[in-house]
């Protein structure tokens, strides 16, 4: 297997400016390949820099240093080939479900009534049938995130990226979104980019985790998943899948009580 | 048993809207007419609620309601409008130009704190009697409001949501269309309404000194012959006038807001 990969980060480095005119470095000499249709988690203390990365690779924030490639193109601002689904509520109020699903398409000039037809095919594929004409603030906030990924995925990105997208989610919520979210991701075939606090989340979910080291973000090790697929909640409670929890775990620990020291 | 009417007249059915209108307004008459029949029983200070509407009929019929009508509605039906779109105007320019807002932001709070209304003698002055001055005074009273929440509700606009617009590639313009204006249109909504209070006391107080017709001219020329009927038909004119305006744009808040509301 020599393919391309989907996306690459050479040595991509980002810093801050406070304020009171310090710098904070967000991260160093990001290196990372993600091949076509794989599902890769980030996961890392706060402030790791893990949301930064996904910023600069949708192209919302320029690296300092480095760059990122996809599909062997530099990446200079946000494009049809990737997508963002965010954590905080970013569904427009006014919109309803099937106009919120198709923005990316009408932004992008596509005419309403294609732009509508896609977006029901991604409106039932997330679950969302009969739904169509709710406003956002008449869904639940597990149906609300699952609006938001299939706004993502009607643009037909390439990558999608996850920042945290069930971290408001309640844990019953949250461990049915991340069932519904393999489905659709075997379904779609799509490559997935997942940032996330939540461990157990990115080994169930991920063919592979990357875990950040604390402030400033660098790769600290990236962990293959070789779980079976498809896998089921039940898989949860394996004896591998608690040892790989754990691994990542203690190396999280590691990284935040290195940085509390200093 | 008043426990369940009041439950009633606290939901939101429609019957209940109509039974608190009649319950206010009911007791309020029968508080007048007592008053008027029992304690206030001098003519000259206060009539009964009948004498009212009997000089409310008598001025319809004499056509005077209708001249008056014509001259206050031609006066505040081209400058209100005109001072909203005005004031929405100025408010896109200052919320679009930082340097201007920071330079123009100080000189309008102030104005906005000036009660204008004390400029009238000076208007009527410069424009004489009639139309213009009161068209000009009109316009000055009401379009602070609407400057001052079209800017801040422009300003106001989720940061989240232009990230997510941005996300999908959108243009400066797209971002203006699809999110900023949207967001600000129940802001400025909010500011008509203020206005329209304003501007209802802006035409009373110019046709008090400088004119010859309208609403508030047939105040003052009651008020001058001790005809207190007549004044007070007229003051309840004024009155539904505010009130209708107010609660038309309240229904248009809530309808371009909805999600402000649950």
């Amino acid at each position: 297997m020599t393919a391309q990969p989907i996306l690459e980060i050479e040595d991509v480095g980002k810093t801050f400016k406070r304020r009171d005119k310090t710098e904070v470095v967000a991260l160093r000499d990001i290196n990372l390949d993600v091949p076509k249709g794989a599902f890769v988690s980030i996961v890392g203390a706060s402030g790791s820099g893990k949301s930064t990365l996904l910023r600069i690779i949708d192209g919302l924030i320029e690296s300092d240093s480095g760059r990122v490639k996809v599909n062997g193109k530099v990446v200079t601002k946000p494009g049809r080939d990737r997508a963002v689904v965010f954590q905080h509520d970013s569904l427009l109020p006014w919109k309803t479900v099937i106009q919120n699903v198709a923005y990316g398409l009408t932004l992008a000039g596509v005419k309403w009534k294609d732009a509508a037809k896609t977006a029901q095919g991604f409106i039932d594929l997330a679950g969302l049938s009969g739904f169509e004409t709710h406003f956002p603030h008449q869904l639940s906030g597990g149906m609300r995130q699952r609006v938001n990924v299939a706004r993502g995925l009607a643009v037909d990105p390439d990558i999608l990226l996850l920042d945290e997208p069930f971290a408001a989610l309640d844990a019953q919520t949250r461990e049915i979104m991340q069932t519904e979210l393999l489905r659709i991701w075997r379904q779609s075939g799509k490559t997935v980019i997942l940032i996330t606090h939540q461990i157990d989340e990115a080994v169930f979910l991920s063919d592979e985790v990357v875990v950040f080291s604390a402030r400033p973000g660098t790769v600290r090790e990236r962990i293959a998943i070789p779980l079976a697929r498809p896998r089921d909640l039940d898989i949860k409670r394996s004896q591998d899948f608690v040892q790989l929890v754990d691994r990542i775990w203690k190396l999280i620990e590691e990284e935040v009580r290195a940085s509390a020291a200093s | 048993m008043l426990k369940d009417f009041l439950d009633y007249l606290s939901s939101e059915a429609r019957g209940a809207a109509v039974w608190r209108v009649v319950i206010s307004f009911g007791s309020m008459l029968l508080v007048w007419q007592v008053l008027t029949s029992t304690i206030v029983t001098n003519r000259l200070l206060l009539v009964p609620p009948a004498e009212v509407f009997e000089a409310f009929v008598g001025e319809i019929r004499s056509g005077a309601m209708w001249s008056n009508a014509w001259a206050t509605c031609l006066a505040v039906g081209t400058s209100f409008p005109l001072s909203v779109l005005v004031g929405v105007l100025i408010g896109l320019i200052l919320a679009s130009s930082r340097a201007l807002s920071l330079m123009g932001g100080p000189m309008l709070s102030a104005l906005n704190s000036v009660p204008i209304i004390a400029l009238a003698p000076l208007f009527i002055a410069w424009l004489g009697l009639g139309f213009a001055s009161k068209f000009v005074l009109v316009m000055l009273v009401s379009v602070f409001p609407v400057v001052l929440t079209t800017e801040a509700g422009l300003r106001a606009a989720d940061k989240h949501l232009i990230e997510t617009a941005r996300s999908f590639n959108a243009t400066r313009a797209q971002i203006f269309t699809t999110v900023t204006l949207p967001y600000a249109l129940p802001f400025i909504v909010s500011g008509v309404r203020v206005a329209w209070a304003r501007a209802l006391v802006g035409i009373v107080v110019a046709e008090f000194f400088g004119s010859f017709a309208g609403f508030g001219y047939a105040v003052m020329a009651a008020g001058q012959t001790f005809d207190t009927a007549t004044l007070l038909a007229y003051v309840i004119v004024l009155g539904a006038m505010g009130l209708f305006g107010s609660m038309l744009f309240q229904w248009l808040e809530g309808r371009l807001a909805p999600w402000r509301k649950e």
